[in-house]
């Protein structure tokens, strides 16, 4: 009767299987915000809003970059979309469902903290698939270790395609480098299958080199498989390079109707290397227009031209 | 920094002392103190050849030899025709160290559900409602201003004393791993979600795995005041145990025997403070 109730229980759970869209030129809506608002009470009283009006629909295989200056919302919008936090007015929609709480529906790989540093990278990278085909009282069955046995060959798979070598599958995290750290993080992620692929700053603790290698790894990835994609930066230049959607935000002023987008594009798309790409005529230009509508000139840069211009006023005085 | 290597400074941060050194400055405070008590106890010595305040070598060897030895007062002689084994088995310090024992392993297996509720208090946010604010409020009462009520309740047979050692050192082991689990990252959390956990699973084989380790460390550090409520309880009220034995000596002036059981509950607790920490180097090498 126990094994009985133990093989429910496993048929219940099923290893995520690989998503096929009947027709691959259907592009349904994987996350939809209607009229989204976030706000949060200040210690004075009063209400601070961070989003307004939100309204974003992103169709399925979409890589979108989420862009910014800091406090404008777009941690916010991934942490919406993640269900870690939940929208004072509108609703946010993820696989067609309401998002209510955080589960499998969207893979999350952080700026940091990423991984379980108690499990060795390939027990890290199993840890999620392993949880999706059954429970504690499954793992009892002899099914659960050939599926473990396939699962670890997949996963190692993975991990190579990640640029990772086998002498590293059973390290620890802190064993690794930040850059490792954050392939095995997306390896961890991808793994899973989820619709919805969240990456909060996932590059910018990296040095350029890495990070270099690690933005074109993705941008093959996503061209690969084509999972859709929310990916928050700082960096113009490598929302420009993965996108093939561009949102730029801008903080929200009290007083003020409209919504936090202040750029919505969609972005050219290219089969050349991303540091070729990098060169081109083109993408300066794309860059310098981004640069220019999502910054404002920060106080650091009108304070510098003032003490570049200090001399010349005391000249005129004189 | 000379040619052959950083120069002796004993006030250097930056110093890298060698094996031999810090071997020998870590022995020296020890043989510093038995040099001091062996002056002493010269000094006194040649003043009062009877002195038992400070016990020399041969009176320590011998109040060592009674204590290992020698049954309690309060028990039947044995055969003299009785085995050394027979007679350690039955001796003072023996049967005082398994009734010590009995006391402290029972209170630090009732700790585990103290942990446990730490633990659930710092991940279920109705857990931590309900429990914080009255074991942060109950951490501060005095647990030996309970041991009148607990021996009322409790009697004063073993279970006071057990009880007094759970009061005493619970809710600091659960603030503390309270504390220890609330440190966990949230991305580890939200982490774990995302790949499907269920919240026991976030609970026992995200964070509790995560904290184990320091988990051990403040049991570790518990170690102490557990055993100083386990001496408070044994030493008002009980007819046997290593504090009583030590309180009953006193009342005879037997320093010759109160300083070897000093020394070896000393030692028992070093013991267990160096499994605890091979433990956990073992048992987490990502620690």
């Amino acid at each position: 009767m126990v094994l009985t109730a133990i093989r429910r229980a496993e048929k219940t759970r099923v290893m995520p299987r690989k998503r096929v869209r009947k027709n691959p030129h259907e592009a349904e809506t994987e996350i939809a915000l209607d009229n989204v608002s976030v706000s949060y009470p200040l210690a004075s009283g009063a209400q601070k809003t961070v989003l307004h009006r939100l309204n974003l629909d992103i169709r399925a295989g979409e890589f979108v970059v989420v862009l910014g200056e800091t406090g404008c919302g777009k941690s916010t919008l991934l942490r919406l979309v993640l269900g870690q936090e939940f929208p004072t007015e509108g609703t946010v929609d993820v696989d067609g469902k309401r998002v209510r709480r955080i589960d499998a529906r969207c893979g999350y790989v952080p700026q940091k903290y990423a991984l379980f540093p108690d499990r060795t990278v390939m027990q890290n990278v199993m840890y999620g698939p392993e949880n999706a085909f059954c429970g504690w009282t499954a793992r009892l069955l002899p099914s659960f270790w050939r599926f473990r046995k396939s699962l670890r060959a997949e996963a190692a798979a993975m991990l190579q395609r990640m640029g990772l070598r086998t002498t590293d599958f059973h390290k620890y995290p802190q064993q690794l480098s930040g850059g490792m750290q954050q392939r095995v993080a997306i390896a961890q992620a991808l793994l899973m299958r989820p619709p919805v692929l969240l990456m909060d700053e996932a590059f910018s603790a990296l040095d350029p080199s890495t990070r270099a290698s690690l933005q074109q790894q993705m941008h093959d990835l996503w061209q690969e498989s084509r999972p859709t994609i929310l990916f928050v930066t700082h960096n113009t230049s490598e929302a420009i390079l993965l996108g093939t959607r561009l949102i730029v935000l801008k903080p929200h002023q009290e007083g003020d109707q409209e919504s936090n987008v202040l750029l919505d594009m969609q972005l050219p798309q290219s089969s050349e290397p991303l540091s070729v790409r990098k060169k081109t005529r083109d993408f300066e230009q794309l860059r310098e227009h981004v640069k220019h509508c999502a910054f404002r000139e920060s106080d650091f840069e009108v304070e510098r031209r003032a003490v570049q211009e200090m001399p010349r006023r005391v000249e005129a005085s004189e | 920094m000379s040619a052959t290597g950083p120069a002796f400074h004993l006030t250097d941060i930056q110093g890298r002392p060698r094996r031999l050194w810090t071997q020998s400055l870590s022995w020296m405070l020890f043989l510093v103190g038995i040099l001091l008590y062996s002056q002493f106890s010269v000094a006194r010595h040649k003043e009062n050849p009877e002195d038992r305040v400070i016990p020399s070598g041969a009176q320590l060897i011998q109040g060592v030899k009674s204590a290992v030895l020698e049954q309690p007062e309060e028990d039947d002689p044995l055969d003299a025709t009785a085995t050394t084994w027979q007679r350690v088995s039955h001796g003072m310090l023996w049967r005082d160290t398994v009734s010590s024992s009995r006391r402290f392993f029972i209170s630090l297996l009732l700790l585990i559900p103290a942990i446990l509720l730490g633990l659930h208090m710092a991940v279920f946010p109705y857990a931590e409602a309900f429990f914080l604010r009255f074991f942060l409020f109950f951490d501060k009462i005095v647990a030996l201003s309970l041991l009148p009520i607990l021996f009322i309740v409790f009697g004063i047979d073993e279970w006071s004393k057990i009880m007094l050692m759970v009061i005493g050192v619970g809710p600091t082991l659960m603030l503390d791993t309270y504390n220890i689990a609330k440190s966990v990252p949230r991305e580890q959390v939200v982490k774990a979600f995302t790949l499907q956990s269920s919240s026991l699973d976030v609970t026992y084989r995200v964070i509790l795995k995560q904290i184990l380790p320091q988990i051990i460390n403040s049991v570790r550090l518990n170690l102490k005041p557990l055993a100083l409520f386990l001496f408070a309880g044994e030493m008002i009220a009980s007819t046997d145990g290593l504090a009583y034995r030590i309180a009953i000596m006193r009342r005879h002036m037997g320093m010759d025997i109160i300083i070897p059981y000093l020394l070896w509950v000393a030692a028992l607790l070093f013991a267990m403070d160096a499994l605890l920490r091979f433990a956990n180097r073992r048992l987490h090498p990502w620690y």
